[in-house]
């Protein structure tokens, strides 16, 4: 416990100083510093509101701006997802009797529901748009690399989650363009070699049915978010281990400080929210009718991410078990891009290694579009 | 956080104070972020009390005093109105008033005690059976209890 | 004290010798004889005393099983298996009742012998019949009527018949001669379902009906409305032949009957029709009835453009009747487009979504009194048929002012969103401001 400490004339006296005259209440402020989150160590020993002015004018590199803001704004898209996320739990019941229906309440019924379920869409959307992009800049700008390693596993691993929750998230209005673009995709996952099958076991099985509702509903609600959550913890902690990326050649790093840091990151929440918003209006996603299991719609296509392997197997002819592992191959090839794809940093490499990346991305575009496009064999 | 007001003690009184109400009103400003959405989430979840929903399975048909013994009342609800019928000061019964031949909507004969379609002169009786006419299905009939007073149909 | 049983000297358990005769399990050899000879006798006397001649019954197994049909069966198989299967073999009628002879001899001269009737002529079926079926003591048991002969000699069947015509239907002709089931019955050629066929095995035949001039009934009844509830919604209130003509007392329905006839279940059609200017008393036996407009046997379902093309069957010449039909036919329209145009709108609505339940249930109000709009035409009158229309194009009209309201409300979230993005850049602005000072400050 510190000496009394004298009181500063300035300060206004109040329930901070008789707080602190009993608690250290910096010391209970420092557990944010064990997370990464804030970047100095605090000096417990001094009184909270000093230890907050000190990290106020902290010199921090400037992240929220440029390429370095994808990562922010994966993180504000993700809070917002789970806010709403968890107001829309309120009122949705995970059976198959009662799914569209509590969903129709929700957005009919409840004031402001209407509003919570379009910015939980057009925010999940947004969020695998983010987050897809992340992982691109990263592999444009060669951040895989030693000793960033973790980032980029974080990052794969960030936009598998992403593409989960979003197919997980789907089927839960099982209104009937979800039920049916999930039967679709689950057909692409079964159709995997060896994965397939473990997914299809962990997912409930082939037909999509109440325990299947009911698995993917955990899964979007408990599993994947907790994961999502630990993979940002990672993230926080690597950056705090190896530092932000690099600048530009030429441009020196630019520092501001942690508040006026703190200041932009409220502005961007202000900004992503105003955006969804406007997009909830302008733009809102349609609501369509129950799901009936004994009558397909036609036309209906699996999720978009899963377009490539879904022409693949459609219309390549080749085995499906070849072209399964060819798709697994290749996403564990992105997984451990960091192990094989050294370089040596030079100009000459970088734009190798780019033009290779920007070959496979167009391939799998194609993919994508051939599988939107191309009717159903 | 540090207000701009602390930065330079106000010399004078008019500057000073329109600072301190620039700053008052930047501040509520922004705490109307908070009221606006704490308002918004309080209102999303308090509905369900004040929010009459009208795909329930269990509705509210009226006060039990309100029925006159030998009065049938429709309930229009939704695609399944029905028809509330007090027989005396203990029983009511409640039963579809959607006939079962072309789907028309019934009318109540009171004096008849029997439910009548103006289509095609189907009769049916207080228990559904049908009584005379071209009706091929007796009517659907529903559960009712009375709480506190309230009756309530189980559709 | 109790007796005990003393077991008999023949059965003696326990006692002497070993084995199942002394355990007094099988009794001893000498008794089995006896009582196998015993058993025996009969079956020899039996094998010796079946004689061809001899009357009396013996027990074997040739016999017929049903007491009902006699050994008449033997020969007559086919009847015999029809005969088992019908209501009258359950109450005991024989086929002496109706055939005479006797039924207890195998020999023709016996069988067919004293009192035997053989196959009764067509013109005598009926009587036959009603010996029986028009005997209060006999059928008070089974509540049937008794008065089906005294109908069928109203009717245009037994008129002919008594002047000679066999080629008409007689009561065998209907419910079969052996294989008579109740109407209840599925089997029974008088269930309902199976009647139109029952009578259209005569009035469906062209080579019989062509020579007198009928069309035919059964392929226009098939192709009704009336038909396709009976079988397709499985309704056993649908009309049938009997329901319009009447079962024994057949023929069909006089002029100036007709109304009547439909009028068994369409009591609102009747009840405009008997009061608007079609009425029969005012019109006599010129009006116009059921069967002018909607035929007699393939009548179909109820079809409003009627009103527009009806008229001119008999008022070709009549600009004002034909003005009136059009107008009534204009008013129904109009009423049935705005009820339809409420219910795309609920649609709609509904993919928003917005709620949507009231409106629809409004819509059923409104289509019903569409529904009851087209009765109230058969009184040829423009307010009665008024009465209807205004009340669902009211509903109509409602419905879709109170959908526009609501989605122009949604509309007008589109002006909050402008609003909603002034407050936006001015927050934006005022956290810019306060982060300016904060970095100044440093």
């Amino acid at each position: 416990m510190s000496a009394p400490r004298p009181q500063d004339p300035n300060a206004r006296a109040g329930w901070v100083d008789w707080l602190e005259r009993r608690i250290n209440l910096s010391e209970i402020f420092s557990f944010l510093t064990h997370f990464g989150f804030v970047i100095t160590p605090v000096d417990t020993s001094r009184p909270v509101r000093e230890v907050m002015r000190e990290l106020a004018e902290t010199p921090v590199p400037k992240y929220a701006s440029g390429p370095r803001v994808l990562g922010l704004l994966t993180a504000i898209l993700f809070a917002l997802e789970a806010v709403t996320g968890v107001l829309l739990a309120y009122y949705y019941k995970p059976t198959p009797e009662a799914a569209f229906e509590s969903t129709r309440t929700i957005v009919r019924d409840l004031p402001a529901g209407w509003f919570l379920h379009q910015m939980h869409a057009w925010g999940a959307w947004l969020l695998a748009a983010v987050v897809v992009i992340r992982l691109l800049r990263l592999f444009w700008d060669g951040l895989y690399r030693a000793p960033r390693e973790l980032l980029w596993w974080t990052a794969v691993a960030m936009v598998w989650l992403v593409l989960q929750l979003d197919f997980t998230g789907r089927l839960l209005t099982w209104d009937a363009h979800s039920y049916w673009a999930t039967v679709r995709g689950m057909e692409v996952v079964f159709a995997l070699p060896i994965a397939g099958p473990i997914l299809a076991f962990l997912l409930g099985g082939r037909v999509v049915n109440d325990d299947v509702l009911i698995r993917f509903y955990a899964l979007h609600v408990m599993v994947l978010p907790t994961l999502y959550a630990a993979c940002v913890y990672f993230t926080f902690a690597t950056l705090r281990r190896v530092g932000l990326s690099p600048t530009p050649e030429g441009r020196p790093e630019a520092t501001t400080t942690f508040r006026s840091h703190l200041y932009t990151m409220l502005m961007l929440t202000v900004g992503l929210f105003g955006v969804l918003v406007t997009l909830a209006t302008v733009v809102p996603f349609r609501f369509l009718s129950a799901a009936d299991p004994y009558v397909t719609p036609g036309g209906v296509r699996p999720p978009w991410y899963m377009l490539a392997p879904y022409a693949v197997f459609q219309w390549l002819p080749v085995p499906h078990w070849i072209s399964g592992l060819v798709l697994l191959a290749l996403a564990f090839g992105v997984l451990l891009l960091p192990l094989f794809l050294r370089g040596d940093g030079s100009p000459a490499s970088r734009r190798r290694i780019r033009l290779a990346g920007v070959v496979v991305l167009a391939v799998w575009i194609a993919m994508s579009a051939a599988g939107a496009l191309l009717e159903r064999r | 956080m540090p207000a701009p007001e602390e930065r330079a003690a106000p010399a004078a009184g008019e500057p000073a104070s329109r600072r301190t109400f620039l700053t008052w009103l930047s501040r509520a400003f922004l705490g109307l972020w908070g009221l606006g959405a704490a308002g918004v989430i309080g209102a999303y979840l308090r509905a369900p009390e004040h929010h009459e929903r009208v795909a329930a399975r269990l509705v509210s048909a009226g006060l039990l005093d309100d029925f006159k013994i030998g009065e049938g009342r429709l309930v229009r609800h939704g695609v399944s109105p029905f028809y509330v019928v007090r027989l005396d000061a203990e029983r009511v019964v409640a039963l579809s008033a959607v006939c079962t031949h072309v789907r028309c909507i019934l009318d109540f004969d009171r004096e008849r005690r029997v439910i009548v379609c103006p289509c095609h002169d189907g009769r049916f009786d207080l228990a559904g059976n049908v009584l005379s006419g071209p009706p091929p299905r007796p009517l659907p009939t529903y559960t009712v209890s009375v709480r506190a007073g309230e009756v309530y149909v189980h559709l | 004290m109790t007796t005990t049983r003393r077991p008999s000297a023949l059965w003696r358990p326990g006692a002497g010798r070993g084995g199942a005769v002394a355990s007094g399990l099988v009794p001893p050899p000498a008794l089995t004889a006896l009582a196998l000879a015993l058993l025996l006798l009969p079956a020899l006397a039996a094998l010796a005393l079946a004689q061809p001649g001899n009357p009396t019954p013996a027990v074997s197994g040739s016999a017929p099983k049903s007491p009902a049909s006699g050994r008449c069966g033997v020969c007559h198989p086919a009847e015999r298996v029809q005969f088992e299967k019908s209501q009258h073999a359950e109450e005991d009628v024989r086929c002496t009742s109706c055939h005479g002879g006797d039924d207890r001899s195998l020999e023709v001269a016996i069988a067919h012998g004293a009192g035997f009737k053989g196959r009764p002529a067509r013109k005598d079926i009926p009587a036959l019949c009603a010996s029986c079926h028009s005997s209060e003591s006999r059928m008070r048991a089974y509540n049937l009527p008794v008065d089906q002969f005294a109908l069928y000699q109203t009717s245009g069947h037994g008129r002919r018949l008594a002047r000679g015509d066999t080629r008409v239907a007689v009561c065998s002709d209907c419910h079969g001669a052996h294989d008579i089931l109740p109407p209840k019955d599925p089997a029974s050629r008088t269930f309902i379902p199976n009647i139109p066929k029952t009578c259209g095995a005569c009035h469906g035949d062209s080579a019989l009906m062509g020579p007198r001039g009928r069309p035919d009934v059964l392929r226009q009844y098939l192709g009704s409305v009336h038909a396709r509830e009976l079988y397709d919604r499985s309704n056993l209130r649908a009309p049938t032949c009997v329901s319009c003509h009447g079962v024994h007392g057949a023929a069909p329905p006089t002029i100036g009957d007709v109304d009547k006839v439909c009028g068994q279940c369409h009591t609102a059609e009747r009840r405009y029709f008997m009061a608007g200017a079609h009425h029969p008393a005012t019109n006599g036996k010129r009006g116009p009835e059921c069967a002018s407009c909607h035929e007699a046997h393939t009548v179909e379902a109820a079809q409003p453009d009627r009103l527009a093309s009806s008229c001119g069957q008999c008022h070709a010449k009549d600009p004002k009747t034909l003005a009136l039909g059009r107008r009534i036919w204009t008013d129904y329209r109009s009423a049935a487009d705005e009820v339809e145009k409420a219910a795309a709108l609920t649609a709609q609505a509904e993919a928003v979504p917005l709620q949507t339940d009231d409106y629809r249930a409004r819509i059923e109000e409104a289509r019903t009194y569409l529904r009851e709009a087209l009765p109230a035409a058969h009184a040829v009158e423009e307010d009665v048929v008024a009465a209807f229309t205004t009340r669902a194009r009211s509903v109509g009209h409602e419905v879709q002012s109170e959908i526009y309201g609501k989605l122009g409300h949604l509309r007008q979230r589109k002006f909050v969103l402008i609003l909603f993005w002034f407050y936006l850049l001015l927050t934006l602005f005022v956290l810019k401001r306060y982060r300016d000072q904060g970095a100044r400050k440093a």
